[in-house]
């Protein structure tokens, strides 16, 4: 079903090149060519593939608790101005006491972050769809004041508010040496992606917790029959997806950027959405529909160079894509109601 | 089951996808061999920032001058749109390792990730527009294969300036109070540039005047640029000129507002409230990249701080509101001859300070 409305989305993209005039095969071949033609391609669209991965994962722990966590855009950014100021703040500190302080204070500030939503649903019954868009615009005003003029702003030539430069200790290493792949920004990031996975997977599956997070995913009210209180891991599913979140801006200040700045917002957190639901909120398909996502963010350049095709033709894909796996969620919804067997598949 | 067999297809497809990459790679060791024809034509590449080719603005402005550039002198030119600023490096570099022989970077925000692409491609030519190379430290640093496009601001303002305070001092239509206004966004350089200019005219043409200056402390919220504009119109401000980008757009809907005049910035902003806004103070971006490309055709390109003024027609003012009379018109002709000549050169220092 993934593939199918993958493969559904590029048809019609390629509908749409056609009829604006270019050649289809030659603009997926370019598109293919821009993720992964050169090394420097490859390792840029893993760049991308790392915060798509860990807000997906974000995104998914809240799915498999029953949650729709529209947050994670604000949780990361939160936990990137944390691990941004701790990592300025505390420049000076050497790399063993630097680096774990900034690991903390981004996951920690997108766990909190994140329960506050949790909170407001378990005990006020808020929806949490409502709290965490709401969330997302405090954080972009307060990103706002804290840079533009406010107590982390600092004095660049940088043409944009930004913060002081984190210390080097806290900086992730890259890990390809620039003389085999030139000008490479791939870092050390993509290790704590990869280890982000696995305890996504085994805290869902392999603990006590995760299967109750399960549970009550599936329905809050057995789950309450068979002791499992709703509400507590309600709290708890938004601070772990949080924590995830704020992971990835942790590591976008860490191994991408060095600073925070007015503008940091990328969007992962919203194509996380689709990341999760793409890959069905499990670890290996989020991964892969991140790298899928992670392929066309970067082939999109090379697409628009060469075969002239405007690089939000891929958000167009992707919104396609989007659309496909909502429809098939509907359907299954309705006949499920009605039922039925639900359908297999529709695309 | 199902499920496990489309992941398998779908991690086939993208290793599979990996393998051929690489195999192309290596196979073909310049990625434009194909493209190529002989003999090389020159090619441009330009890397937009993230408002996109339709935004009426910077954007908007460098892609018609490539498409100028690619018309009249035989280029071969392409466009990158970045959608977040993460994308500046890896869209430069798209651009540089395909052997381009210049890659234009559009807006300043790109300083940092211009400096970095190009030390790494020493053998690549780069140009900023209204910005320079700076390093990771956020400092400012030329590079020998960079040009640094800058435009003399103040003289834009001038020209506004001429024509605000001319109608002003002869209360044409609304301007009855011969107050004049500025708002930039934050106080920084190019901004006071325009401001510096504007004052300086009015003060030239009527020392009389009264002038009010202010600024919103940003560069997109809308609201802010209104609360401003209200102020200063509350004081008697009949021509409002903003220097402040998106949040510029308010000050411009307060001038609406209460039926007041208007003067745009950076690119012709007659259009967005007609009636109202009666010029528009432009920095010409499409002549900074029209001419900088034809700079690297005829072997002229120079590296390091390049300034875009009267002289070479790289500012101008924009289009004329039916309101301004022929000899506002006049006189904005006039200085604009002078400046050329160099008998009037506009100041860059603010006159009036908040």
């Amino acid at each position: 079903m993934p593939v199918a409305s993958v493969l559904f989305a590029l048809a019609i993209g390629a509908i749409l090149v056609l009829v604006s005039g270019h050649d289809p095969i030659g603009a997926y071949i370019d598109l293919f060519r821009g993720a992964f033609g050169s090394p420097y391609d490859i390792t840029e669209t893993l760049i991308q593939t790392i915060p798509l991965t860990l807000a997906g994962l974000s995104v998914a722990v809240a799915f498999r608790t029953g949650l729709f966590n529209i947050g994670a855009e604000s949780q990361l950014l939160v936990g990137a101005v944390a691990a941004g100021a701790v990592g300025a703040r505390f420049a000076d500190l050497p790399g063993f006491l630097l680096f774990p302080m900034v690991l903390a204070a981004g996951i920690g500030a997108g766990a909190a972050w994140g329960a506050i939503a949790g909170y407001l649903k378990a005990a006020r019954g808020v929806n949490e769809v409502i709290t965490t868009i709401m969330q997302n615009y405090i954080v972009v005003f307060v990103m706002h004041w804290l840079l533009q003029n406010g107590p982390m702003t600092a004095p660049n030539a940088l043409g944009t508010p930004a913060s002081a430069p984190i210390g080097a200790g806290a900086v992730l290493p890259i890990i390809i040496p620039n003389e085999l792949v030139p000008l490479t920004r791939l870092h050390a990031g993509i290790f704590l992606a990869i280890a982000a996975v696995a305890v996504f997977w085994f805290l869902l599956w392999r603990t006590p917790l995760g299967y109750e997070l399960r549970a009550v995913g599936l329905g809050a009210r057995a789950a309450a029959q068979a002791g499992i209180d709703p509400r507590t891991r309600t709290v708890l599913a938004m601070a772990i997806a949080g924590g995830f979140a704020g992971l990835a801006g942790m590591i976008q200040v860490t191994g991408v950027f060095h600073r925070v700045f007015d503008g940091f917002s990328s969007g992962y957190g919203f194509d996380a959405i689709a990341v999760a639901l793409l890959g069905k909120n499990s670890p290996i398909g989020i991964v892969l529909a991140a790298l899928l996502f992670g392929a066309f963010a970067r082939g999109g350049s090379l697409m628009q160079a060469n075969a002239g095709v405007s690089a939000q033709l891929v958000s167009v894909i992707e919104a396609i894509v989007l659309f496909v796996i909502a429809a098939e969620l509907i359907v299954r919804l309705l006949s499920a109601r009605r039922g039925r067997k639900p359908v297999e598949a529709i695309a | 089951m199902k499920r496990v067999l489309a992941y398998l297809i779908l991690a086939t497809t993208v290793v599979a996808a990996c393998g051929g990459g690489n195999t192309a790679a290596t196979s073909s060791p310049s990625p434009t061999a194909s493209a190529t024809a002989t003999p090389k034509p020159i090619q441009v590449g330009l890397v937009t920032d993230v408002g996109g080719l339709n935004d009426k603005s910077f954007n908007q402005a460098a892609n018609t001058g490539r498409l100028n550039a690619e018309k009249d002198f035989g280029l071969k030119t392409s466009v990158i749109e970045s959608k977040k600023q993460e994308d500046y490096v890896p869209n430069l570099t798209t651009f540089a390792q395909q052997n381009y022989d210049l890659v234009i970077a559009v807006g300043f925000l790109m300083q940092n990730a211009a400096w970095k692409v190009a030390k790494q491609f020493p053998n690549v030519k780069f140009a900023i527009i209204d910005g320079a190379p700076a390093n990771d430290a956020g400092n400012t640093e030329n590079l020998p294969n960079v040009a640094n496009l800058f435009f003399k601001e103040q003289e834009a303002g001038y020209l506004v300036g001429v024509i605000a305070a001319t109608m002003a001092k002869n209360k044409v239509g609304k301007a009855i109070h011969n107050t004049l206004c500025s708002m930039g966004g934050i106080p920084i350089p190019p901004v006071d540039h325009y401001m510096a200019g504007y004052q300086d005219a009015i003060k030239t043409i009527d020392p009389s005047a009264t002038i009010l200056i202010g600024y919103s402390n940003d560069f997109v919220d809308q609201q802010k640029g209104k609360e401003v504009g209200l102020n200063h119109i509350s004081k008697n401000c009949d021509i409002l000129f903003q220097v402040a980008g998106g949040s510029g757009l308010g000050y411009i809907a307060a001038a609406k507002e209460k039926g007041v005049y208007a003067i745009g910035v950076d690119v012709d902003q007659i259009d967005v409230a007609p009636g109202t806004v009666i010029t528009s103070a432009m920095k010409r971006v499409d002549k900074a990249v029209y001419d900088s490309s034809n700079a690297v055709k005829s072997g002229s390109f120079k590296a390091g701080d390049n300034f875009f003024s009267a002289t070479n027609d790289g500012i101008a003012y924009g289009k004329l509101d039916p309101i301004v009379p022929a000899d506002a018109k006049a006189a904005a002709d006039k200085a604009l001859a002078d400046i050329k000549s160099g008998a009037i050169k506009p100041k860059t220092d603010l006159t009036v300070k908040p």
